[in-house]
This record gives C-alpha cells, sequence and structure tokens, in this order.
C-alpha cells in the first residue's frame, strides 16, 4: 500500500492511493458547547438536496445525543469495535504531542481502517475495515435522541410540556455531523469503479452518479456512515458541501464563496466553515489570519472526529467541557484536555474569533483583531478574566471587509421590564 | 423515542451500561449553558428560562438535578462577567445592486433590542 502522511496522527499511513491533494480544502469548525439540537441543521439540508422519493432515510446533516444517539444506530461503537478486535489492546497514542515534529496530537500507534484491512481482510476485495448497516439502524433516526414526539395518533402537535422527550441519568451532549470531506476518503478507496472524487479545487468529495452502479463499497467503508444507498436509482448518494454556495456560483452569493445550508442556518452559531490552504504533505499551510487555522493550529481547541479511524476529516469539533475525559480523548483524541482549558479560559484573541461564527454566510477568509482598552477585570469561578474593547474584522475571498464585531463599554443593563422603554 | 415502552425482543433497544455523571459534571454542564447565552447577550430571566423549559434536555436536566437555587447561582457567576459587555456588529456596506445576502445573523443588534 502507498505510504501518505496522516498529520493528525503524527505518521504516515498506508493508503490505497499515492497522495494527491487539493488546492485549498473544505473544512469546518463545530462547537459542540452550543448546540442545542434543534436539527434546524438537519432540516436546512433535508429540504435542499434529500427531499424526493428514494432519500427518505438519507440525513447528509444530522445531529446525534451522544452518548446514546448515532444515525446509522451505534455507528462509531460499531467500528471501533472491529478495530479493537482487529488490533486487541494496541489501539493507543504515544509520544508526547509537538506540533514542530508534525505531530500535533502526539502519535498514533494504533491500526487505522486502511491498515486494519490489509493485516485482517483479503485484499483488493476489501480495501478497508468496515461494515454495512443493516436497514434497522437506517430506520429510526430519532431513535435515543431528544427529539419530542407527539401523543401517540396524534399528529403536527408535541406534548405541551415536551415530557415524551428521553429523559437521560447522566451527562450527554449533541454531536452535530455532516460528511468529513476526508483528505483521505474510505469511499473513495473502497468503490471499485473509481466512481468517487476528490474535486481538486476545494477537497470536496463526491459521487459521480453516472458511474455508480450501487454497490455499497463505500457505504459499507465510509467509518462515520456519510455514504447513503438509495435505493429507486440503486446508487449512492452523499453530502455535497453544497458545492454551489462554495464555489459563489449559487445566485445568492454575488459570485463570493458563501457557507454550506447547513452551517448557515445554524440556530446555535455553533458552526463556521471555510477552505484552507495545503502543504505538498496535505498538512495545513500557515494561514495565521485564516479563523479555522487560528483554532485548529493556534489556538488548538478544535479536534478531529476520530482521527484514529485514519481517514484525516476535514471537521474539527470544540469538545464539550462538561463531558468525562476519556470519553472526549477516544472521540477526538489526545489534545482534549489542553483544548477544554484553553476554550474554558479563553484568551482575548480566541474570544475574539469565537465572535465570527455566524455573523456572515459568506466564506470567511481572513481576519484582523484589533487591540482595544480594558473594560472589564475581575474572577470567574476561580479564575482571573479580564475583557478588553476589542475589534475583530473579517473578510471574504475577494478581500474586502464582510463585517466587524466589536466589544462595547460596560453595559448598563435596564430591568428588563422596561427593556424597551425610551 | 419509542412511542411506547420497549419491549425486551426488540433488535432496536439500547444494550449497554449508562456512563455515570455525577453532580460535578452536571454543574459544568450549566456553566457551559450559563457561559454561552451569557457571551451571547442573554439576560437572567432568557438563561434561566432556558433552563426551565423541558425541550432544553439538557440545562433542563442541570435543574432537576442541581435545583432552582444553584442554577441561579451559576447563571448569575457567568453573568457577573460576560453580563458586564455586550457586542456589536456592523456589516460592511454592500455594493450596489449585489443580490441580496441571506445576511449576518446579526444577533448583536437583536440583543440590543432585547436590553
Ligand atoms: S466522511 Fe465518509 S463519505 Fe465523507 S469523505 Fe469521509 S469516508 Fe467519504
Ligand atoms: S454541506 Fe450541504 S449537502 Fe452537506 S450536509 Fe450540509 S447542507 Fe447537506
Ligand atoms: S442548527 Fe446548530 S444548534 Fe441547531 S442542531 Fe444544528 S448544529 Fe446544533
Amino acid at each position: 500500500m502507498p505510504q501518505v502522511n496522516n498529520w493528525q496522527l503524527g505518521r504516515d499511513m498506508g493508503y490505497v492511493y499515492d497522495a494527491k491533494y487539493p488546492a485549498r480544502q473544505f473544512a469546518f469548525v463545530f462547537n459542540i458547547n452550543r448546540c442545542i439540537a434543534c436539527q434546524t441543521c438537519t432540516m436546512a439540508c433535508k429540504s435542499t438536496w434529500t427531499f424526493s422519493k428514494g432519500q427518505e432515510h438519507m440525513w447528509w446533516a444530522n445531529v446525534e445525543s451522544k452518548p446514546y444517539g448515532g444515525y446509522p444506530q451505534s455507528w462509531d461503537a460499531k467500528i471501533l469495535r472491529m478495530l479493537e478486535e482487529a488490533n486487541p489492546g494496541e489501539q493507543r497514542w504515544s509520544e508526547p504531542a509537538s506540533a514542530d515534529n508534525g505531530q500535533p496530537y502526539g502519535q498514533y500507534d494504533g491500526q487505522t481502517i486502511f491498515e486494519a484491512a490489509e493485516q485482517t481482510l483479503t485484499p483488493d476485495s476489501a480495501r478497508v475495515l468496515g461494515y454495512l448497516p443493516p436497514d434497522e439502524e437506517w430506520n429510526s433516526p430519532n431513535i435515543y435522541e431528544d427529539n419530542p414526539v407527539g401523543g401517540r395518533g396524534v399528529r403536527d402537535r408535541l406534548h405541551e410540556t415536551g415530557e415524551q422527550l428521553p429523559i437521560h441519568n447522566t451527562w450527554f451532549f449533541y454531536l452535530a455531523r455532516i460528511c468529513n470531506h476526508c483528505s483521505y476518503p474510505a469511499c473513495l478507496a473502497a468503490c471499485p469503479r473509481k466512481a468517487i472524487y476528490k474535486r481538486p479545487e476545494d477537497g470536496i468529495v463526491l459521487i459521480d452518479q453516472e458511474q455508480c452502479r450501487g454497490y455499497r463499497k463505500c457505504v459499507e467503508a465510509c467509518p462515520y456512515k456519510k455514504a447513503m444507498y438509495r435505493g429507486n436509482t440503486r446508487t449512492t448518494e452523499k453530502c455535497i458541501a453544497c458545492y454551489p454556495r462554495v464555489e459563489g456560483t449559487d445566485p445568492e452569493s454575488d459570485g463570493q464563496p458563501m457557507e454550506t445550508r447547513c452551517m448557515a442556518s445554524c440556530i446555535g452559531q455553533i458552526r463556521m466553515q471555510g477552505l484552507v490552504q495545503l502543504n505538498d504533505d496535505g498538512s495545513w499551510a500557515e494561514d495565521r489570519q485564516n479563523p479555522l487555522y487560528y483554532l485548529v493550529h493556534v489556538a488548538k481547541v478544535a479536534l478531529p472526529l476520530y482521527p484514529q479511524l485514519g481517514t484525516q476529516p476535514n471537521g474539527y469539533y470544540i469538545p464539550p467541557r462538561w463531558v468525562p475525559r476519556p470519553y472526549l480523548r477516544q472521540m477526538f483524541g489526545p489534545g482534549v484536555d489542553e483544548a477544554i482549558e484553553r476554550y474554558v479560559n479563553p484568551d482575548r484573541e480566541l474570544l475574539a474569533v469565537l465572535q465570527l461564527f455566524r455573523r456572515s454566510n459568506k466564506i470567511i477568509f481572513r481576519y484582523e483583531f484589533e487591540e482595544g482598552p480594558q473594560v472589564y477585570e475581575g474572577t470567574l469561578r476561580g479564575r482571573p478574566v479580564t475583557l478588553y474593547n476589542d475589534t475583530v474584522i473579517a473578510f471574504g475571498s475577494d478581500g474586502n471587509e464582510l463585517f466587524r464585531t466589536t466589544v462595547e463599554e460596560p453595559l448598563h443593563v435596564r430591568p428588563e421590564q422596561h427593556a424597551n422603554s425610551i | 423515542m419509542p412511542y411506547d415502552e420497549p419491549e425486551p425482543d426488540d433488535p432496536q433497544v439500547l444494550v449497554g451500561v449508562t456512563v455515570p455523571g455525577d453532580a460535578e459534571s452536571a454543574r459544568e454542564m450549566a456553566a457551559a449553558f450559563a457561559d454561552e447565552f451569557a457571551r451571547m447577550g442573554f439576560g437572567r430571566r432568557q438563561i434561566l428560562a432556558l433552563f426551565r423549559s423541558p425541550r432544553y434536555a439538557g440545562a433542563h436536566d442541570a435543574l432537576a438535578r442541581l435545583g432552582d437555587v444553584e442554577v441561579a447561582r451559576v447563571v448569575d457567576e457567568s453573568l457577573g462577567v460576560w453580563g458586564q459587555v455586550r457586542l456589536a456588529v456592523e456589516d460592511a456596506p454592500t455594493a450596489p445592486g449585489s443580490a441580496a445576502d441571506a445576511g449576518p445573523v446579526d444577533s448583536g443588534r437583536f440583543l440590543k433590542v432585547l436590553k
């Protein structure tokens, strides 16, 4: 198997094809601390791309109540278990993190889905360790999810008080997911017809519907289970990253790259999407003023989802700060503790960059940060906090300003009953 | 959530163990929600309303476990810091004749009105 550089794992790994990288890579950051599971993103995608006959089960964007829910059910527990069975007790990280060595999260010594396939499956017939979820695992996207239902037989009405929601007697959080437009896509690796391709201009992974014959090898291989088979066309479909918007060819976009439907509709303002520049080895080129580069490589608050699977996913998450660390380390790798520490105690630049989320639907290519005077000093839960009248300015692909956000002077808060009186 | 009580032979019933939480993780969850919404400019009444809403399961669950007094204390802590400032968002002027952008989610200005 050719060797490729997986910077998230801090080492080279085997992949089915030689490395080839796009000019820029579609990537995104989701801040889990803010997601309220309103499912607006889910419905924005559904109503745009998957509302037709045969697509009923297709939720290219979905939000799961972890650790209970998953779509298809238990997708992550299943692939993690298969990897553990392939390489018992050895799926571990080693080496301390060192950005200088190209190992921002340390080094992963376990096997990826590609390496485990080489060791345990008959080569060529199966190139990626995976499984095909049975129909029942696709049938109920809301099973174990915090989605309210109505009374039995009552349509279009929720329970008045929402008591039909499941009660969790422990911690939980909401994990929003789309296709990760991986740098080493498992779906692409597995397709015997080479019907799946990664676009050279933006790294978006697409399935050529003319070429696809519905073998479902990609459905089996994608560890995130984001390739979905459509029975009435006998082809597989997946998230297309709303590419007309990203290209700037959508009529709404004024020719400027625009964030996708699921990003733009996010009520909790948890999502930011961008296009990042790459080095020759597929790692991110230094681009200090790109907000995604800042969040992933400078502040290091955003981490890849299950990096150990080996596809080098391009979706990054700010982990939920209240969840037990072993669970989070399994999901986001060893960078979790540092990421939460920094997120809970943000410095002034991080606070400013967090203000860029969802202020514009245009893709932000660069930001500038202007320092202002101190406006507050105090403590929060025993830690010192200082706030400044800083300004963060966002720029689009043409270099023009999109918007600016400023922290204003200390506020005199009116009693709420007089909020709108003059 | 299924409409009926789960049946033991239903293949879709979750088989596993619950991972125990504790008061500390509930308090941290409450603090996370309080901080996030205070940073977004919500006032005390609005944040407490989120905790009271059974449809906002995370916050509501924290309220059930910690109680009104503790949750109010956590919210006041957050507002004591993040409530001191507010954010103003200013769009760059749109070029004349350009197609209407779906527009920024202008919570900054919206919040000024709320306050
Ligand atoms: S998430 Fe799955 S479908 Fe998407 S690019 Fe990666 S392997 Fe392919
Ligand atoms: S990027 Fe577009 S196609 Fe993909 S999940 Fe989001 S809305 Fe759907
Ligand atoms: S729209 Fe945003 S807040 Fe709502 S469920 Fe989706 S990701 Fe979460």
